[in-house]
């Protein structure tokens, strides 16, 4: 089912949580709402489940105003961050709840038990109660009481936050394909960027209850609308320096880029792999020091000093470098994004009309 | 080490000695001939003992009849102020009411207990008479369930409040109804708390006595504990019957609370160690 927020607004005394929140979802899509904590993205989530009431604007489950619709009758799943699986039912009963509480008979419900069990590899534990499962396996279990009943939508509160990185990495995995195969709208709040980043058709970056940016992962990343979402997706982070253009050259303390520009105080953004090191000088490229170096296997991670400035260059896994030790950057400005000076603009320009 | 628990045990004993005691006094009592009652030295183990107290009691008196009033009215008080005080905890603790309702509310049902009885016990009279409840279960039942509702409201406040709200929200999700949630995911997580809430309820209505004197003199509407007192009269104290009814009347306590107690240490440490 496609999902509509049109300008959807929570107040919780005077504060705004989510504040002129629009918002167009497609059927089948996977859609991560990608923030960091506190910036409304979970309370949307709760207001699409019911769970929290609507101060103002409506949401949209396929054509149908949900506002008023009683959380159980609106026919989508979700799943916790805490899992929340019933402690004092086994994991049977746990995945059949949804279809009990419908009044399904009971053979129709052990065979969708089994077949939901089947697909998330959880037969063995089918008769156990859950404090005697492991995170990951609670995890898969409150995945399949999401699935068994095949509802509107999916909604995911952070539910890899509780496991550890490596299990988080293999669950992203599957979690990715389950949805492919199953085609049923997926919407995933995190504020962790990478699964944002592989997860997602389209991210929607929030900030303090109001939307950055939607847009494909790979648009984020190589076109963001502005410096927080800049800033907010990638690892390491973007570099961004404060300056100002005067007759096509861009000037920050001892930095000197010529860039073809009109004159302006702006903030260059340049992501790591657009930053080049190098030990030996080179012609026109900028002097700075070796502040730490990060070996990461396969590339090494340089924090460097220009001036003031804190710049971080990705570099291959052979570059060795003291710390202290005098290097020569050279910037890729043909891939750097300019902001405006100090304001940083909310995603007002590109909302797209619903 | 050792003499430490020798310690221990002697205090323990000596504890047990205070608190049995007037138990086995009682339950001898109940068995010995008026004669032996009043012996001396006090005949401790050896007497014949004799049922005919038991008998004097349940068959020419009316403590059966007692007894069966006391059992109805602290069943069903109990019933009621379980069913309408479990309510009124869960709604106290998961909804938010105007005007900080429903932290107010909470304070205001636990000042009804902050005065003594005894201040209640006449206007509580001239009521029931003017409603024509003298003399009838009816009255002890309302009263009764009147008096335990604030103490279940505040035991079940706390076994609520420690059900995490995202099991409700999941079944909420998962398309079950508030009321549906409630009974099959938040009263079988509470159970415990729930069966130590009931047992003290029965325990308070079952040795109530107050308010049972002041609105029950009949035979047909008065309860054990009553019945007992009424028969130390201005010419003859009925030792051995009153012993014998009040051996009878401890019995249905102790043996649920030896039923419930598994119920009731795992309801009263609820809270104290989580998991």
């Amino acid at each position: 089912m496609s999902i509509k927020f049109k300008n959807v607004t929570k107040s919780f005394g005077d504060s705004k949580v989510v504040d002129d929140f629009s918002l167009k979802i497609e059927d089948g899509e996977f859609v991560v709402l990608l923030g960091p904590s506190g910036c409304g993205k979970t309370t949307t989530l709760r207001m699409l489940a019911g769970l929290e009431s609507v101060t103002s604007g409506d949401i949209y489950v396929g054509d149908e105003r949900i506002n008023d619709v009683p959380t159980q009758r609106r026919d989508l799943a979700m799943v916790f961050q805490s899992y929340a699986l019933y402690p004092h039912m086994s994991i049977a009963e746990n995945i059949a709840y949804p279809l009990r509480v419908r009044k399904v008979d009971r053979n129709e419900r052990e065979q969708r038990v089994a077949r939901v069990a089947k697909m998330l590899e959880i037969e063995p534990l089918l008769q156990r109660k859950p404090r005697q499962l492991s995170g990951g396996e609670r995890q898969r279990v409150a995945l399949a009481r999401a699935i068994v009943r095949e509802p509107r939508a999916y909604l995911m509160d952070e539910p890899l936050s509780n496991l550890d990185a490596r299990l988080r990495v293999q669950m992203r995995g599957e979690l990715k394909r389950l949805q492919h195969q199953l085609g049923t709208t997926t919407i995933y709040v995190t504020h962790d960027q990478a699964e944002a980043m592989t997860l997602a058709s389209r991210v929607a970056v929030m900030k303090k209850g109001r939307l950055q940016q939607f847009d494909t992962p790979l648009n984020i990343y190589n076109h963001p609308a502005n410096r927080f979402v800049a800033e907010f997706v990638g690892s390491p982070s973007m570099n961004l320096i404060d300056g100002k253009i005067e007759h096509g050259v861009f000037l920050s303390d001892s930095i000197k880029i010529p860039i073809d520009r009109s004159d302006a105080a702006v903030t260059i953004g340049l992501r790591p792999e657009h930053v080049h090191v190098s030990t030996a000088p080179l012609d026109g490229a900028i002097p700075a020091s070796v502040y730490v170096t990060e070996l990461m296997g396969n590339e090494t991670f340089v924090f460097l000093l220009v001036g003031p400035h804190k710049i971080i260059a990705r570099a291959p896994a052979d570059f060795r470098a003291e710390v202290n030790c005098k290097v020569w950057l050279r910037l890729e400005t043909d891939k750097a994004h300019f902001f405006p000076k100090e304001h940083s603009t909310d995603y007002t320009d590109q909302k797209q009309s619903v | 080490m050792k003499r430490t628990r020798i310690f221990r045990t002697g205090w323990l004993v000596l504890a047990l000695v205070a608190a049995l005691a007037p138990v086995y006094w009682m339950l001898t009592i109940s068995l010995k001939t008026e004669v032996d009652q009043f012996a001396i030295p006090p005949k401790w183990f050896s007497f014949t003992p004799t049922l005919q107290h038991y008998t004097d009691a349940f068959v020419t008196r009316s403590f059966g009849q007692y007894l069966l009033t006391s059992a109805i009215v602290a069943v069903v008080s109990t019933f009621f102020a379980l069913l309408i005080g479990t309510l009124a905890a869960y709604a106290l603790t998961r909804f938010r009411l105007p005007w900080n309702l429903d932290h107010k509310l909470s304070l205001w049902i636990l000042s009804t207990r902050m005065f003594p009885a005894i201040v209640t016990a006449v206007p509580l009279f001239l009521m029931m008479r003017d409603l024509r409840l003298l003399n009838t279960k009816l009255a002890l039942i309302i009263v009764y369930t009147a008096f335990n509702l604030p103490f279940v409201v505040w035991m079940m406040r706390g076994f609520f409040a420690e059900v995490p709200r995202d099991l409700e929200e999941a079944a909420l999700v998962d398309g079950d109804s508030r009321l549906g949630a409630l009974v099959r995911v938040v009263l079988p997580l509470v159970s415990p708390g729930l069966a130590a809430t009931a047992v003290f309820c029965l325990i308070v209505s079952w040795n109530e006595f107050l308010f049972a004197l002041v609105l029950t003199q009949t035979d047909a509407a008065m309860t054990l504990p009553v019945g007992i007192a009424g028969r130390v009269t201005q010419y003859e104290i009925k030792w051995g019957v009153m012993s014998a009814a009040g051996v009878v009347a401890m019995m249905p306590i102790l043996v649920f609370a030896l039923a419930m107690q598994r119920y009731l240490v795992r309801g009263l440490s609820l809270g104290a160690v989580k998991g």
